[in-house]
């Protein structure tokens, strides 16, 4: 029983430090604009539709 | 409520949002956080250039409804209903969902009178039923 807790403890920590170091870090980039219709879409960065949005929003964030 | 009440009482609330405005459906200021009206006039400007740019990614244009864009520096929210647009800024890394939910509050705030005075001209409902 208490291989069996050490070992949950173990494992418990092993995830905790991979999501730690592997995860992202920082704030994420990222759009995302929603239709009348219901419909949504999410742009990451990179896409054309991102850079149109990121470029007036840049902007906006300055002023 | 009116669009600056509304705006008083969100700037309250939410402690993310730095700055935010309130545009009627003819794209004018209707209220703003800034005290400064050509930054207010700026945001309002930013607020109607995502909504356009955004319109133009769907294939089958709609009406656009919130626009999002979270950045390293901040974010920006746009929300529209019922003609009226909402835009804010925050800093970076913000809870979205919740300052849609703030927004939303916000815009849903300032449209409730005109919701009551068309209760009250409704006539009354049939009291004795079948």
């Amino acid at each position: 029983m208490k291989k069996l807790f050490r070992f949950v403890v173990l494992v418990g920590l092993a995830v905790w430090a991979w999501r730690r170091l592997a995860g992202p870090s920082g704030p994420r980039a990222r759009a995302g604009v929603s239709y009348a219709d219901g419909s949504s879409i999410v742009l990451e960065p990179g896409s054309d539709g991102f850079e149109r949005l990121a470029s007036i929003t840049h902007a906006a964030l300055r002023s | 409520m009116d669009a600056a009440q509304a705006l008083d009482e969100l700037t309250e609330l939410s402690s993310q949002i730095e700055s935010a405005v309130v545009l009627g459906a003819d794209g004018s200021v209707l209220a703003a956080t800034h005290d400064d009206p050509a930054r207010a006039a700026a945001l309002a400007s930013t607020a109607l250039d995502l909504v356009g740019a955004a319109f133009g990614l769907n294939i089958q244009p709609q009406e656009v409804t919130r626009v999002e864009v979270e950045l390293e520096e901040g974010a920006v929210f746009v929300l529209r209903e019922n003609g009226r647009t909402i835009a804010a800024t925050t800093g970076p890394d913000p809870t979205s969902g919740l300052v849609v939910y703030d927004l939303r509050t916000c815009l849903h705030g300032i449209s409730e009178p005109e919701t009551k005075k068309k209760r009250q001209k409704a006539p009354p409902a049939n009291e004795g039923g079948e």
